[in-house]
């Protein structure tokens, strides 16, 4: 039987990679995160797990990606600003190391996600940017 | 008035990303999006090793254990 050259082929999703399975799945491993508390074991073998499964899946491209840009435009200057303004921010808090005088972003998020709903919400954002960014 | 500076800083910061990135979704925005960023960043490699990969994949990781598990 004869090869099918590859620029006649096709890729199309996986099922699991179509946003109507990967969403409602993303929101389940949320919730379930959402339910451990920080410094807890599991907490920290999910974190592990999850992020581990993803680097996995990103590195042996089994998902996939987006076709990335060769060269970057010259906008792309435009990213030094949040990332500067952020950064200044949070080195400043980090060297000053002033507690809730002056806190970092880790120390005012703390307290936020402690909330089962909003540490779930967390967990959403940061598997969602995960799976973004295997994808790329 | 220091932690009210720190707070408004990082508001500040996170309203920048917000913006860069809605005037990068305009039509014919010379500014790429913050995936396309990411996408060229994770291209760079040495040799077979996919350096750019690797660094934003354990970068991301460690955002997660540092926020929701430490």
């Amino acid at each position: 039987m004869m090869e099918q050259p590859h620029d006649l082929t096709v890729d199309t999703p996986r099922t699991w990679e179509r946003p109507v399975v990967c969403v409602p799945v993303l929101v389940a491993l949320s919730l379930v995160g959402g339910r451990f508390t920080s410094f807890s074991t599991e907490a920290n073998v999910y974190v592990f797990g999850a992020g581990g499964v993803l680097i996995w899946l990103g590195l042996t491209k089994r998902v996939q990606a987006r076709p990335a840009p060769e060269r970057l435009p010259p906008g792309a200057v435009w990213w030094t600003l949040p990332v500067l303004v952020f950064g200044i921010f949070e080195g400043a808090t980090f060297i000053a190391a002033a507690g809730d005088d002056f806190p970092t972003f880790s120390l005012l998020a703390d307290p936020l996600l402690e909330d089962r709903l909003v540490r779930s919400a967390a967990w959403l954002v940061w598997l969602s940017a995960f799976w973004g960014l295997v994808r790329r | 008035m220091m932690r009210a500076l720190a707070i408004g800083g990082f508001l500040v910061g996170l309203a920048l990303f917000g913006l860069v990135e809605w005037l990068a979704r305009r039509e014919g925005s010379k500014i790429p999006t913050l995936g396309e960023l990411c996408g060229y960043v994770m291209r760079y490699e040495v040799g077979p090793v996919p350096v750019g990969r690797i660094g934003l994949f354990g970068f991301w990781w460690w955002i997660g254990w540092h926020f929701l598990a430490r």
